[in-house]
């Protein structure tokens, strides 16, 4: 299970945003990319996903499991995507933001199982049926991350999603993060602008 | 976004162009031809002036003119800037607050419920004249004044103004959303502008142009009025609509060519008074150009600073009254002058109504809940296409767009109605449930996309995008994700959609062919002369269905979000 970039570019006009990017990240790994603002990072995210903006022109290709990405439709990527937001729903409780990711067929009794399953994985028991307003900013990180996970990506993309953390959050929710990436053996791609941010100190810088 | 549906959701502007634009360009060429000698129903014949050299040449003409000018743009400028007015002198205070809470019951009491909620009040036998009668006034009998329907129409101009200066302060509040007013006046201030100079130099120009589609609306719908007029604008003559519309209803079918006339003589001076409302802004700008940079800090208007809130306040207690006076008149048996309050109340008022107003009322909520329902998956269908064209094209929604969707509220109705009929009869469409609804849709479908466009383009479209990575379905994303988030705003939009539905009397009569009976068309042509008590009975319950409307709008998302801090704003 990898994700294949092969001299992928976006240009904005006729200007292209960086040079040609070829990187190959495995499973359970999680590559980062980095660059000042600007040069491309999550618009490279977006390209991925799906969410392209028109205004872009993409060249190269996209693989993903030995799928071609480049012309499938967003619903059918099966790539998973955090943003620096949470983006919980806002009118659905906890239970409700996580069973949502979960496939359809499930009883109600599996649903329940899979979600309190995951919110234990997190330390999170018992948080069900909170309101997401009343949870912490580690707290919504973590449940973010949980309901990307279990939609079952085949690969993982992470927009800044440590930036809006303080110092020592921002430390605990990136291990939580990446052990949780690890755990589940598929790859990620991480865009961030501080290279602590990085799980191995190497990154990918775009110019 | 999946190719087959993108290419499904191009369907919804073409239908909804001919949902609501092809109605009103056939209804204009159909009322308008007969002007003209053409497609008359009094029979065949050719091109011809006749009907506007008779319509010109009638003696209720220059009165009916005088009596429509005179109300319609006097109500439109006070509307504006009594809206501007209170918006200066009391942003940011409670009693804005208080302003912006009453809003939605303001604007929920009909034009028709309120009209004759305010002639009970000012009549010689009002309830102002009884608080004051027969001490200090010395009346003992209701006096011989002329209030209502004066015949220079003043009675008609302030309750236009008292209803449409909240309609106005109601686009002046979705205006300033989008404006940073908070810091703008802080920044003002810190340069040492007085509150009034920050507004008319800094505000003021950005909010305008928001303003000015609202402000056209609100002068057609002053020069064009019918209900209203009926009820409280003069008789003898009439404001050019009312005569327009009794011409057209006229046994004699020769009279339907100077009917048809007069539609097009008011279709032009429509045109004429918002052609002049842009003028007088071009020149407005041009001469405050000058002004705007000279340094004035102090403004000659700061002494009367304080009027902004007397006025606000002076609406809402009117409307408060108009409320009070229907409700007691309702509950009354009797109430003789110079009675205060009525000697013995009874709820026979009610009882005896109750059973001619079934019909009446159940065809007024299913009217209004069809075409509510068809407008809002139109425009939701609208919104949907506009951003799949937004990724695709880069498409942006231009004034020109607002132009259209404000068309239906540009035109007068009585210019356009009179040719849908004709087209319906032509059909045999004519008192169907069909042409019902779609003449409510009409006039529903601007009030819902106007009130839902900020909500649903300003809608985190990233909420979508990991709904659609978590579940896969597009489908499932938008019923319980993107529609969940946005109730609030859609049910709001539905309720004003509802209570424009509820409130229509001309669309309703034109169209149904006499076969439905509105608790609008009935309250109205009650108040010609019927019981009071009756009549208040009528023009309440006029009142209670759009508050339903509006009270649901809040409480069913209030309810249902009750757990969820973050739903309730």
């Amino acid at each position: 299970m990898s994700l294949a970039l092969e001299s992928v570019q976006i240009s904005l006009g006729s200007t292209p945003l960086f040079s040609p990017l070829s990187l190959t990240v495995e499973p359970g790994t999680i590559a980062t990319v980095m660059g000042p603002s600007g040069c491309g990072k999550s618009t490279l995210l977006a390209a991925i996903c799906g969410t392209l903006d028109p205004g872009f022109s993409f060249a190269g290709t996209i693989v993903l499991n030995g799928r071609k990405l480049n012309d499938i439709a967003v619903e059918q990527r099966r790539v998973g995507i955090l943003f620096q937001d949470d983006l919980l729903f806002p009118h659905l409780d906890v239970f409700g933001n996580m069973a949502f990711a979960l496939p359809a067929g499930l009883s109600g009794a599996q649903k329940r199982e899979r979600v309190i399953k995951s919110l234990e994985s997190a330390d999170l028991e018992g948080f069900q049926k909170r309101d997401i307003a009343t949870l912490s900013g580690g707290q919504k990180a973590r449940v973010s991350l949980l309901r990307a996970l279990l939609a079952e990506p085949e690969a993982i993309l992470l927009d800044e999603p440590f930036s809006k953390l303080d110092e020592e959050l921002r430390s605990s929710v990136r291990t939580f993060v990446f052990g949780q990436i690890r755990r589940m053996q598929i790859p990620a791609l991480l865009v961030t602008h501080e290279t602590a941010d990085s799980p191995d100190g190497t990154y990918i810088k775009l110019t | 976004m999946s190719p087959s549906r993108s290419n499904w959701l191009k369907i919804f502007p073409y239908l909804t162009l001919a949902a609501f634009l092809l109605p009103i360009l056939v209804g204009l060429v159909f009322t308008g031809a007969p002007a003209f000698g053409l497609l008359s129903a009094a029979g065949p014949s050719g091109f011809s002036l006749d009907p506007l050299r008779l319509l010109l040449f009638h003696p209720s003409l220059p009165g009916a003119l005088r009596a429509t000018i005179l109300s319609g743009v006097t109500a439109a400028s006070l509307s504006l800037a009594l809206a501007l007015w209170i918006a200066a002198t009391m942003h940011g205070t409670k009693l804005w607050r208080l302003i912006e809470f009453s809003l939605a019951p303001l604007l929920s009491l009909p034009h028709a419920a309120f009209a004759i909620g305010f002639v009970f009040l000012i009549a010689p036998s009002g309830w102002l004249l009884r608080a004051v009668s027969p001490v200090p006034s010395g009346f003992a009998y209701p006096p011989d004044w002329i209030t209502a329907g004066d015949p220079w129409a003043v009675s008609l101009t302030l309750t236009m103004v008292l209803k449409e200066t909240p309609f106005m302060l109601l686009m002046v509040f979705s205006g300033l959303s989008r404006i940073d007013v908070k810091r703008t006046v802080w920044v003002g201030r810190s340069l040492g502008y007085h509150r009034l100079r920050i507004w008319t130099r800094l505000i003021i120009p950005q909010l305008y142009p928001m303003l000015r589609l609202p402000l056209f609306a609100v002068i057609a719908y002053s020069l064009s009025v019918v209900d209203l007029a009926y009820i409280i604008g003069p008789s003898l003559p009439p404001t050019l609509s009312v005569l327009i519309d009794r011409w057209f209803n006229e046994p004699d079918t020769s009279y339907r060519m100077i009917g048809a006339a007069g539609a097009v003589l008011l279709f032009f001076i429509t045109l004429l008074c918002i052609v002049t409302a842009l003028l007088v802004e071009y020149l407005v700008k041009k001469a405050a150009a000058g002004r705007m940079l000279n340094g004035q800090r102090r403004s000659p208007f700061e002494p009367l600073a304080a009027t902004g809130s007397l006025y606000a306040m002076l609406i809402l207690l009117i409307n408060v009254l108009c409320l009070l006076v229907l409700i007691i008149w309702s509950l009354s048996n009797i109430w003789r002058f110079p009675d205060f309050l009525p000697s013995h109340y009874a709820l026979g008022n009610w009882a005896k109504s109750w059973e001619r107003m079934v019909e009446p009322l159940s065809v007024s909520v299913a009217a209004a809940l069809a075409s509510c329902l068809i407008s809002s998956i139109l425009v939701i269908g609208c919104f949907e296409n506009e951003r799949t064209l937004a990724q695709t094209r880069q498409i942006s929604i231009s004034q020109r767009s607002l132009w259209i969707i404000f068309m239906p509220l540009l035109i007068p109705q009585i210019s356009f109605l009179f040719g849908i009929q004709v087209l319906l009869v032509i059909l045999h469409l004519d008192g169907t449930w069909f042409a019902l609804i779609w003449i409510h849709l009409v006039f529903v479908l601007p009030y819902v996309f106007l009130t839902l466009a900020n909500a649903y383009r300003t809608y985190d479209q990233r909420f979508s995008h990991v709904g659609i990575t978590l579940s896969s379905s597009p489908r499932k994303t938008f019923t319980r994700v993107k529609l969940p988030i946005l109730m609030k705003p859609v049910l709001f939009s539905l309720a004003v959609g509802f209570s424009v539905s509820i409130a229509q009397y001309l669309p309703t009569l034109y169209v149904g062919n006499g076969r439905f009976a509105t608790i609008t068309t009935e309250t109205v042509s009650l108040a010609a002369g019927s019981d009071r008590r009756i009549i208040a009975v009528y023009a309440l319950s006029q009142f209670i269905l759009p508050l339903i409307g509006y009270v649901s709008a809040i409480t069913v998302p209030y309810v249902m979000h009750r757990n969820r801090q973050l739903m309730r704003n």
